[in-house]
């Protein structure tokens, strides 16, 4: 356990100077979709995208830190390599960057969330859980990214990981509209694929209305993220051990 | 009282898919000594090196590294090892007193003995006056006694330096051997691979020359000479050095364009060597000339 003060203590030190300026790109997306216009859902349009913006910022940071920077980190720095010669091993490195992924998605999605909540489009308290859902969200995506590492020969071919498996999840999980809209086969797609429940319990908690099928998105969210997390930072290993 | 042994493999390999880069290698390093893995590039050193502190497993063979294995117990190893990779891995995010600061964390060192112990290493490398600035604007001498200062944090009772000084200036790598040679006195076991000859010579107890995974002798930088050469050497220019009439004695190598001849004694390379009518300069042998004549290659080869 001490791991994981002593990994959080390295990446914070790293980390905080990157912090600040994705804020400001947050802040300017979250002004700029907010002039969406119509209603639905029983909801004004806002409201219903929303708690989808605010995972939105959790799905990319995380997505893009797992992808680009861990790529970055382990092919051209070797910053993992200096790592793993001290009694830390391959394992607690890459948990280590997942957690703390999934910690910045926490920082993330509070931003946004207080943001856009000027635009009342918060309806319920409970939307302060919504952080706490960022957190799996980062940890999904986050897994998600190190797949995608664990594959490409190439920074280039991220682009595939961004444009093939990132913009159709995110089209695609009713984030923008709801999934009852699509095609049956596309909406038993959704449910199992990772998105779509962090979207669906934000949107319970900030709306302060529950589906009944609330359990099962719970269950969702708090288990596919660490089995993903777990799958992923095996994956990771032969990266950095030959 | 016999010293400890800290390193002992027996006929360790390590493939990749088909290709053995370590091919059944039996060697022993003992406490207190500097140990040297002397080779060209692509040798295999960094191979052993790495299994050696646990960074990569090996595929066949017994290896124990304070009287532990590896494959089982790599966290208890790596608390006792210092390591110096061939490149410099530092964190160009953050300052150099900081890449101590967190690399010390790694083995749970924290608060004020830690901080002391960071200045205590910077000032041991003279990095003092750096110790605050951009990890980027050092130069690559500074960078290499950073990550030395670095491997240090955990007191090692093993130190493990890769190619500690390539790519670095004369007064730079003279620095660096008078470290090492005072890490050594104060009994800590040094392991190096080099392709240095003067490197090797300057640092090393004993040595293990290898060349395609495969270890061609080992022992003491003189016996080995001893063992497999002629004392003294001079080369010449090809086409100066008339071969017929070399006289008993005297041993004839041809590498590129000179030639190389080798005798037991002076004198009896100075007649040929002055008919020549080149310059020269006869010599003692030394590890260059080892590895020439193990290896037909010149050390040096690829930098």
């Amino acid at each position: 356990m001490r791991h994981v003060v002593v990994y959080f203590n390295d990446f914070l030190t790293n980390a905080f100077p990157t912090v600040v300026e994705p804020l400001i790109f947050i802040v300017a997306v979250g002004w700029g979709l907010a002039a969406a216009v119509g209603s639905f859902g029983g909801f004004d349009y806002l409201t219903f995208i929303a708690p989808a913006q605010v995972m939105m910022s959790a799905v990319y940071t995380s997505a893009f830190e797992a992808s680009y920077n861990t790529y970055l980190r382990l092919h051209m720095d070797h910053n993992y390599d200096a790592m793993i010669s001290t009694p830390v091993d391959v394992d607690e490195v890459f948990w280590g960057e997942l957690l703390f992924i999934a910690a910045k998605g926490v920082f993330y999605t509070a931003i946004m969330l207080a943001v856009l909540s000027l635009f009342h489009t918060m309806h319920s308290p409970l939307a302060l859980l919504v952080p706490l859902v960022g957190f799996f969200t980062a940890m999904a995506f986050g897994a998600l990214g190190f797949f995608a590492n664990a594959v490409v020969k190439s920074i280039s071919q991220f682009n595939f990981f961004v444009s093939g498996v990132i913009s159709p999840l995110i089209l695609f999980s009713g984030t923008l509209f709801p999934i009852e809209k699509l095609p049956p086969v596309i909406q038993q797609a959704a449910y199992i694929l990772p998105l779509y429940h962090f979207v669906h319990l934000s949107r319970m908690l900030t709306t302060g209305v529950f589906n009944p099928d609330w359990p099962v998105s719970l269950a969702y969210v708090l288990i596919v993220p660490l089995a993903m997390g777990f799958f992923a930072v095996r994956a990771m290993r032969p990266k950095l051990i030959q | 009282m016999p010293a400890e042994t800290l390193i002992q493999s027996k006929n360790l390999i390590k493939k990749y898919d088909d290709f053995a880069a370590v091919d059944g290698v039996n060697f022993e390093v003992k406490a207190g000594e500097c140990f040297g893995f002397l080779g060209p590039n692509g040798a295999g050193k960094s191979t052993l090196m790495k299994m050696i502190y646990c960074f990569s497993p090996r595929t066949s063979g017994e290896l124990s590294v304070f009287g532990l294995d590896p494959k089982t117990h790599a966290p208890e190893i790596k608390n006792r090892l210092g390591v110096v990779a061939q490149s410099d891995n530092l964190d160009d995010e953050v300052t150099p007193a900081q890449n101590l600061e967190i690399y010390g964390r790694f083995f749970g060192l924290g608060g004020e003995s830690l901080s002391q112990k960071v200045k205590t290493l910077l000032h041991f490398m003279t990095l003092e006056a750096r110790a605050d600035d951009n990890v980027r604007e050092l130069s690559g001498g500074m960078k290499r006694r950073l990550v030395i200062a670095r491997s240090l944090l955990n007191d090692p009772d093993l130190l493990i330096l890769d190619e500690p000084t390539t790519g670095l200036d004369p007064q730079v790598r003279h620095l660096i051997w008078a470290k090492l040679r005072e890490l050594k006195k104060q009994g800590v076991t040094l392991l190096l691979t080099t392709h240095y000859m003067e490197e090797a010579q300057q640092l090393c107890d004993r040595l293990l020359v290898i060349d395609h995974g495969k270890v061609l002798t080992q022992g003491k930088p003189a016996d080995l000479i001893k063992k497999h050469l002629e004392p003294f050497v001079v080369d010449l220019p090809e086409g100066k050095a008339r071969p017929k009439g070399l006289g008993r004695g005297i041993r004839l190598e041809k590498h590129g364009d000179r030639i190389f001849l080798y005798a037991k004694s002076p004198s009896a390379l100075e007649k040929i060597a002055m008919a020549s009518k080149a310059d020269f300069q006869i010599r003692p042998t030394g590890l260059e000339d080892l590895f020439l004549k193990l290896t037909g290659r010149e050390l040096r080869e690829s930098d």
